[in-house]
């Protein structure tokens, strides 16, 4: 132990000082810009990588395709009750659902291709879609 | 430092891979609070390979490491050897002009850490852009940037007391400025 501590006082140079400042800046600016309140929103860097559709699936219905371009709110009913959804330019989300747990709406905004909301007590299931198929991860 | 025949030279880099190799698969055995945290104990040897064999010597020690561990961990191929080669490349990457510093500006501390980062950081952008492209994911890059942080200063100081060592000290690069004829320079 005293060993290395003597190796290290010994051989520390001006250099390690300032290396070592510049990675904590590093580290701190890398803490302070991805938790920076907004990084949510960018979703993915890649212009026009966001969501373009909200396709509405229910149980014994065709599937809906809604583009997401101007701001609007939809209804649908289903066997609990009544849905709505909020729309905006390139996000939607569940806005109220009859489910008791909030589930649906805790989703909070669909904003990133294959985003999903769902409420089971109006088997409903709302997904974002953008213009590539996306995937989220890929195991082996 | 190269007053080494092929053959010493040889066994040197076989010695020190497989010190690296060791440490690269006793280190999985480490649980480790979130994926892609550990202590990186190869950095050592990388480094003590780059300060007593060269540039070279290192980039050998390294490939083999990667190579090696990879084959008796059972991921030759697989995400984790590529994240595995990725990350030691880009630690080498940095370290290539930094060594320039050594031993005048820098001591092996200030090798440590960038090379650290650099591991991390290298692996990270092959597994965001590759193998988990999620947006999210960044939200893992500042706690990972701040381990490789901490493992940086605790390689750093481990290199320094390896190489304080008088049965290493002979063979590491002299304390004055590196002449002409170095044979620490990347190429």
């Amino acid at each position: 132990m005293t060993a290395s501590a003597v190796a290290v006082l010994r051989r520390w140079r001006w250099g390690d000082a300032l290396v070592l400042a510049l990675a904590g800046v590093l580290v701190a600016s890398s803490f302070a810009l991805v938790y920076a309140p907004g990084w949510y929103r960018m979703g993915s860097f890649a212009p026009g990588a966001g969501p373009t559709h909200l396709v509405i699936t229910q149980a014994g219905a065709a599937s809906q395709m809604v583009p997401l371009t101007a701001s609007r709110r939809l209804q649908v009913s289903g066997v609990a009750g009544i849905t709505e959804i909020e729309i905006e330019p390139g996000r939607a989300r569940c806005l109220r659902s009859p489910g008791r747990q909030g589930i649906c709406e805790g989703a909070g905004w669909l904003e990133r291709p294959g985003d999903i909301a769902v409420s089971l007590p109006n088997r409903l299931v709302l997904q974002v879609q953008g213009a590539n198929p996306i995937f989220d991860s890929m195991h082996y | 430092m190269t007053h080494e025949t092929p053959d010493r030279m040889n066994r040197r880099i076989a010695a020190l891979a497989a010190l690296a190799m060791g440490l690269q698969i006793i280190e999985t055995a480490i649980p480790s609070p979130m994926p892609g945290i550990k202590p990186g104990l190869a950095n050592v040897i990388t480094l003590i390979a780059l300060l007593s064999l060269g540039w070279r010597a290192a980039l050998a020690v390294t490939l083999l490491r990667v190579v090696g561990a990879s084959l008796v961990l059972g991921t030759v191929l697989s995400p984790a050897f590529w994240l595995s080669l990725v990350g030691g490349l880009a630690a080498l990457g940095i370290l290539a002009p930094l060594v320039r510093l050594y031993p005048r500006h820098l001591s092996a501390l200030g090798l440590a850490v960038p090379a650290a980062l650099a591991h991390t950081l290298g692996q990270f952008l092959l597994a965001w852009t590759l193998i988990i492209p999620h947006p999210q994911l960044l939200l893992l890059l500042p706690p990972l940037l701040l381990a490789a942080l901490i493992t940086g200063v605790v390689t750093g100081i481990l290199s320094l007391s390896v190489l304080a060592d008088p049965r290493i000290q002979r063979h590491v690069r002299p304390i004055p400025p590196t002449s002409p004829g170095s044979p620490i320079s990347p190429g």
